[in-house]
């Protein structure tokens, strides 16, 4: 339904009507809410808690960590496990390994004296991904999960993916402009190893990637059988994803209803406004609670349960007819100053195209630094999952 | 009786003795036989040598049949006249022979109220009928007439006597609705309701009645009122070529009348009115009348005086229309072509309506041409529309039928690729059938349908459709009596499928259907009082939500949500009261009961407590045809006027209103996939109440109305919604809404012009809407239990509608709109999670989004207006929105890629011209 008013007021826009960015004069309040990310790992995976804070809605800082807070789980029975800083606001346990029979609840103690727990929580054990499949649709592609739950017992689901994919640079490089060390103005060309003349390989194969921005829920509590099908994200017809490697490794998490109902509506206050029949954006209660100060809120919803992942590979080879453009060009420039400056400004030198020698007579230059140096849109250390 | 009798006797011996004083000894002899009148005449002008005067249009259809012997002459012409209508006097040798009226012979001698100053022989009330037959099949309307109305003397009625009718058009014999017919020096007067039926009550003697109706002719009666009759009047179109006419309609009305709060709008207004698109849009217009809003410009849902968009009885021929609008709140449901006009109560609501509590919007559609068949035909950007009319038996019964239908798709082509496979349409249907029995039985069976689809890149596919059809039987039991039964059957639906995933592929249907029975009384006691009683009922049945699997892969398990039952009930009198010239009243009671029926079962919580999933006791179920809950109360109708002056008026009402079905939405607009949920155990019928003061004054001979209304309005168990509620499917609905509050007032200023060139209104609207939520039993309390804006909230609305006509083919109109932004809610901070930043709320409806204005322009040209042309053909050339203003409809924050983006959305954020062709035939 959603995606139909959201086509809706396409369909206006495009016709008609009008979408533009604004910022609105809003006097907003200092908040400073604790926010509290993660969930408690009931398995041998350590429990990775995020506490930051909330800020001002035009504000310069972009996440504001909240540290030296004394952060436990407890059992019902008192069982104490702690939670150690590690850097950033995000604080880990050890393996935990709890008991399916018991009820859990983290509790945090901030630096300014504030106590916050959550309700106590049963333990929720996640099935396994069935597969990871996908479909050429459109001329792209559409990658879906697929996962059942033998015992019926599921119902709610998260999913978070990280997307990894190699890209190469479309041309190699032997030749770099050389600068004046202080006004940085091109003085001419020279070769990135002067010696052997031999192009950057350390510039031309990188990995690229990408973590989910978005909320991905699913739930089989309309099917007869726990068991779901549903699309993760697309990717765009000739992407670069495709044009050599792609990875993905989803993550999977089982969720009680309430986290899947307060995950539900931050997606629907932060991910699907913006039709024309919008609900309204509503308050986000979690559940966990502020004890020294009861009316304050605190954004988060803990839940005790299971990560499970699964990866993927998909090369340029299983999807004929990707049809990856690049939007590299290459000039010929003639390797004297007048040429550089008036042709070669903003562009970056590839390999020489007439020489003698180590004497370049002109050269080859491409149209930005991305088509040759890859490492501005990547690392070119090859992850270790990398085949 | 004997009296009367007496009485008529002893009249017409004295006539007979004033008579007789030379022309006794005129002795007629002789065969009088087929022959007609004129030639009868001629043969006693022969034998007696008297003088006939006569007029032969008035004898033409007479004819003689009678045999004298030796009879005195006016024994003769007695005879001979009898049930002709035919009358005479006679002084000396002449003989004076007229119709209805009696020629006077000499002046009268003393004073003129005397009755019996006339000397005639009265015709009975049905050969007035029968009398005005023959005039109208000659087309020949003969204002200076005089019509004698009853038999003389036969009523003792304390000098008062009841004249009822019809007001036709003389040119297709359908019923002018609203014509005014007002008894010249005399401050009575009364307006012809929807059939075109009047009642007047006047002293005897002789009358000016004054009749007059928008677009027709001023035109008036002489009567001479013996006694209650009947008479229909008919009333000629105004024919534009006319060089001059002046057109004065429903003057002072707004001063006599006794309601507040009330708007009508006839066609020719609506189609004068700018609108997007250019289509002649109802809801459009009706949304530019003071204190109704909407919250924005995709949606027709109307907020009337701060009530909610469910909270409007939508009446269409007595239908009741659950979504009144096409292309998901683009256009309104209904085709101007059929459309007769558009009646909004939103002050003082008659006790014959009730169940919704904001207003009533009565939309009254067109009865077929009676005398020949004609139609028209529109071609718009988006939507064609067709029209036929005619009569099935000639003047006694006629059909309309209008269709509309959308060609939108060229619009949604204009969509990138990966929605090529995109398809919307729309069409409606109307019918209706009037048929005449007789002069006291008239059946009325309207049928309307209309289906909307929608399919967006072949994701998921919508349908909506209203199904309406009633019959209506109108019986007049006399001048003083006339009874109105309507039965009826409504039907709302729709249904959302999806098959893109062939695992979950579904189907969700959802639907509502009402049978509906009215009956209805109207008593016009006398120039004082007017009863209205009666009772309606309608069974509900709804279908709240039935999801399917579709398709053989599909594993997705039936939920089907219980059909809901319940009977709504009311009986109603009320009673208008003219006290004196200046004050009159109005009363009503209406007493609503609505029991929920059963099969169904429903959940139980304790008392006191949140009613929330974990505090379920159990369900409880009923069986078939049970009583389970009954809720039932009086509803207070009450209005009372004060006319200082011919043309200065006070009046106030006070009004309470019961709702037992509500809309289950929360979203700001009116969506078509709005579920509908009738009252249960746990969800309390809505109550409202609303007092109001109102000033009315003419100025310039009526010709420039203003007013100043003032009301204030509460509502309580106003159904809102838990934060992130689920409203569909959801079996335990009453965890998710919660009862608030809600409380309005304004000020409503309205001047307007309704004649002349140049004409229009402009309006001030000062109006609050707040509600709250307070009670901590109830589970979460909304902004701090603390009074909040409704969605509709816009404090301030001015709005300015004009159309100038240069001559009578040309004429043009400019809007002008203004009203304060509508509420929103903005966040109050951001904070980061899952891998994003993220926007944070907290009180709802604490910002607003920018103001609102618009200014819209459009022209009209008329082709010629010979009168007798095969067609005649119009054009509607118009910009809306002219100065483009990027209006917002919403403000509104979104993270995207990680970061928070605001944006402002606006519907229709440039100029858009229009164009309309319409063809009548």
């Amino acid at each position: 339904m959603k995606k139909l008013f959201a086509c809706i007021v396409f369909l206006i826009i495009i016709t008609t009507g009008c979408k533009e960015k604004y910022i609105p004069a809003i006097i907003s309040a200092t908040t400073n809410y604790l926010v509290v990310e993660g969930f408690i790992s009931s398995g041998s995976q350590p429990t990775t808690i995020t506490l930051t804070r909330t800020t001002r809605l035009y504000d310069s800082a972009i996440i504001v960590y909240e540290h030296n807070a004394v952060v436990n789980i407890e059992s019902e029975n008192n069982q104490v496990f702690p939670l150690t800083e590690n850097g950033n606001g995000v604080y880990i346990s050890s393996s935990l390994n709890l008991n399916a029979n018991e009820k859990y609840r983290l509790q945090i103690k901030t630096q300014d004296g504030k106590e916050y727990v959550s309700d106590f929580l049963k333990v929720k054990h996640t099935p396994a991904i069935d597969s990871i499949s996908w479909l050429r649709e459109d001329g792209g592609l559409r990658l879906y999960i697929n996962t059942h739950d033998p015992q019926n017992n599921t119902g709610y689901y998260q999913w978070k993916y990280e997307e990894t994919w190699e890209v190469h640079s479309a041309y190699e490089s032997s030749l770099i402009y050389s600068l004046d060390p202080l006004t940085h103005v091109v003085t001419g060309i020279e070769f990135r190893y002067p010696v052997t003349r031999a192009i950057d390989t350390s510039i031309i194969k990188c990995w690229q990637s990408n973590n989910s921005t978005t909320i991905i829920l699913g739930t089989s509590e309309k099917l007869t059988t726990d068991k779901i099908y549903l699309p993760l994200l697309s990717i765009e017809p000739a992407s670069e994803k495709l044009s050599v490697l792609y990875s993905i490794k989803v993550s999977q998490y089982a969720l009680s209803q309430e986290a899947y109902k307060f995950l539900q509506k931050i997606k629907r206050n932060t991910e699907q406004l913006g039709s024309l029949f919008d609900p309204q954006p509503s308050a986000l209660q979690g559940n966990i609670h502020c004890t020294t100060n009861p009316a304050e809120l605190v954004v988060g919803y803990i839940d005790i349960t299971e990560e499970n992942q699964q990866r993927i590979f998909i090369s340029n080879s299983d999807v004929p007819g990707w049809n990856y453009n690049t939007p590299c060009k290459s000039i010929v420039i003639s390797n004297n100053l007048d040429s550089i400056n008036k042709y070669g400004q903003n562009l970056t030198p590839t390999i020489p195209f007439l020489s003698m020698g180590a004497n370049v007579i002109s050269f080859s230059a491409a149209n930005s630094l991305f088509c040759v140096d890859c490492t501005v849109r990547g690392t070119n250390i090859r992850p270790s999952f990398w085949p | 009786m004997l009296k009367r009798l007496v009485y008529i006797i002893f009249i017409l011996l004295t006539a007979y003795s004033a008579l007789a004083q030379k022309t006794d000894m005129a002795v007629i002899s002789g065969e009088f036989k087929n022959i007609t009148a004129e030639q009868f005449l001629l043969q006693l002008e022969t034998q007696t040598g008297f003088h006939f005067y006569f007029d032969a249009s008035q004898l033409d259809s007479i004819t003689i049949n009678i045999s004298a012997n030796s009879q005195p002459l006016p024994e003769v012409l007695k005879l001979a006249f009898l049930n002709t209508g035919l009358g005479f006097a006679y002084t000396q040798n002449n003989f004076f022979i007229s119709k209805g009226q009696v020629v006077q012979t000499a002046l009268p001698d003393g004073s003129f109220d005397k009755d019996n100053i006339y000397k005639n022989i009265s015709p009975q009330d049905s050969d007035i009928t029968e009398d005005l037959k023959i005039v109208n099949s000659k087309k020949n309307i003969q204002p200076n007439k005089l019509y004698l109305i009853g038999e003389q003397g036969s009523s003792n009625n304390q000098g008062r006597n009841t004249i009822t009718g019809f007001i036709l058009d003389n040119n297709t014999g359908e019923p002018v609705i609203g014509a005014s017919v007002h008894a010249e020096k005399t401050e009575i007067a009364v307006v012809s309701d929807q059939y075109g039926y009047y009642t007047i009550s006047l002293p005897k003697g002789r009358h000016t009645l004054s009749i007059q109706s928008i677009g027709m002719k001023d035109t008036k009666r002489e009567i001479m009122l013996n006694g209650d009759g009947k008479f229909n009047i008919e009333m000629q179109t105004q024919v534009i070529a006319l060089k001059k006419v002046v057109v004065s309609a429903e003057k002072a009305k707004n001063i006599r009348s006794l309601q507040m709060g009330v708007q009508k709008i006839d066609i020719q207004t609506l189609k004068q009115v700018p609108v997007v698109f250019g289509e002649a849009d109802i809801l459009r217009v009706v949304l530019t009348l003071p204190g109704v809003k909407s919250v924005g410009e995709a949606s027709t849902g109307l907020n009337v005086r701060g009530g909610s968009t469910d909270q409007n009885l939508i009446l269409f021929n007595d239908a009741t229309i659950y979504n009144p609008s096409h292309f998901f709140g683009l256009f309104s449901a209904f085709n101007p072509e059929v459309v007769k006009d558009v009646e909004l109560y939103k002050g003082s609501i008659p006790a014959k309506y009730g169940g919704r509590l904001s207003s009533v919007l009565e939309i009254n559609s067109r009865e077929g041409n009676k005398k020949n068949i004609t139609g028209s035909a529109g071609i718009g950007l988006l939507t064609s529309r067709l029209t036929l009319e005619g009569p099935l038996i000639k003047d006694k019964s006629s059909f309309i039928i209008g269709a509309r239908t959308t060609y939108a798709d060229w619009l949604l082509n204009l969509l990138p690729d990966q929605y090529k496979n995109s398809k919307a349409g729309f069409y409606d249907i109307n019918v209706n059938i009037s048929h005449q029995v007789n002069k006291k039985n008239s059946l009325y069976l309207t049928a309307y349908m209309s289906k909307d689809n929608f399919n967006l890149n072949s994701d998921t596919s919508y349908h909506y459709g209203n199904n309406n059809i009633s019959l209506k039987w109108k019986h007049i039991f006399n001048n003083k009596l006339y009874a109105l039964v309507t039965a009826g059957y409504d039907n709302y639906k729709y249904k959302i499928s999806s098959q893109t995933n062939p695992i979950n592929a579904y189907s969700l249907g959802f639907d509502i259907n009402q049978s509906n029975f009215k009956a209805h009384l109207n008593y016009f006691v006398s120039s004082k009082h007017t009863i209205e009683l009666g009772l309606n009922n309608i069974l509900y049945k709804l279908h709240p939500g039935t999801y399917k699997p579709l398709g053989q892969q599909s594993i997705v398990g039936i939920d089907q949500m219980q059909a809901e039952q319940a009977l709504e009930s009311a009986i109603y009198v009320s009673d208008k009261y003219t006290i004196t010239s200046a004050l009159s009243m109005e009363a009503g009671l209406r007493y609503s009961m609505f029991n929920v029926l059963g099969p169904q079962s429903f959940n139980e919580y304790p008392k006191g407590v949140p009613k929330t999933e974990d505090n379920i006791l159990g369900a409880m179920a009923y069986g078939k045809n049970k009583f389970i809950q009954t809720y039932h109360g009086p509803e207070v109708r009450l209005s009372a006027r004060y006319a200082f002056t011919n043309d200065f008026s006070v009046k106030a009402g006070y009004n309470t209103q019961r709702q037992y079905i509500h809309v289950l939405s929360n979203t700001s607009a009116m969506a078509p996939t709005d579920i509908w949920k009738l009252s249960d155990p746990n969800i309390k019928p809505q109550f409202g109440d609303q007092v109001s003061i109102g000033f009315y004054k003419n100025l310039k001979s009526n010709t420039i109305e203003t007013s100043v209304e003032v009301y204030y309005k509460k509502i309580k168990d106003y159904l809102d919604y838990k934060s992130g509620a689920v409203l569909v499917l959801n079996h335990h609905i009453e965890t998710d809404v919660i009862n608030t509050r809600g409380k309005a007032y304004g000020a409503e200023f309205l001047i307007k012009k309704i004649t002349g060139k140049l004409n229009g209104w402009i309006s001030y609207t000062y109006s609050r809407t707040l509600l709250k939520m307070d009670d901590p039993t109830a589970g979460e309390v909304i902004n701090k239990g603390m009074y909040y804006p409704a969605n509709s909230d816009k404090p301030h609305d001015v709005t300015f509608i004009s159309n100038y006509k240069v001559n009578h083919r040309f004429s043009f109109s400019l809007n002008a709109t203004y009203s304060t932004g509508r509420p929103i809610t903005l966040p109050i901070g951001r904070f980061f999670y899952g891998n994003s930043q993220r926007t944070l709320y907290a009180d709802r409806n604490a910002n607003r989004i920018p103001d609102y204005f618009r200014t819209d322009f459009s022209m009209n040209l008329e082709g010629n207006h010979k009168v007798h042309q095969k067609t005649h053909n119009s054009w509607t050339v118009g910009v809306y929105n002219l100065t483009g203003r990027k209006n917002p409809y919403s403000v509104y924050f979104v993270s995207e890629n990680g970061v928070v983006n605001g944006y402002k959305l606006s519907i229709f954020g440039s100029p858009i011209p229009f164009l309309n062709f319409n063809i009548k035939f």
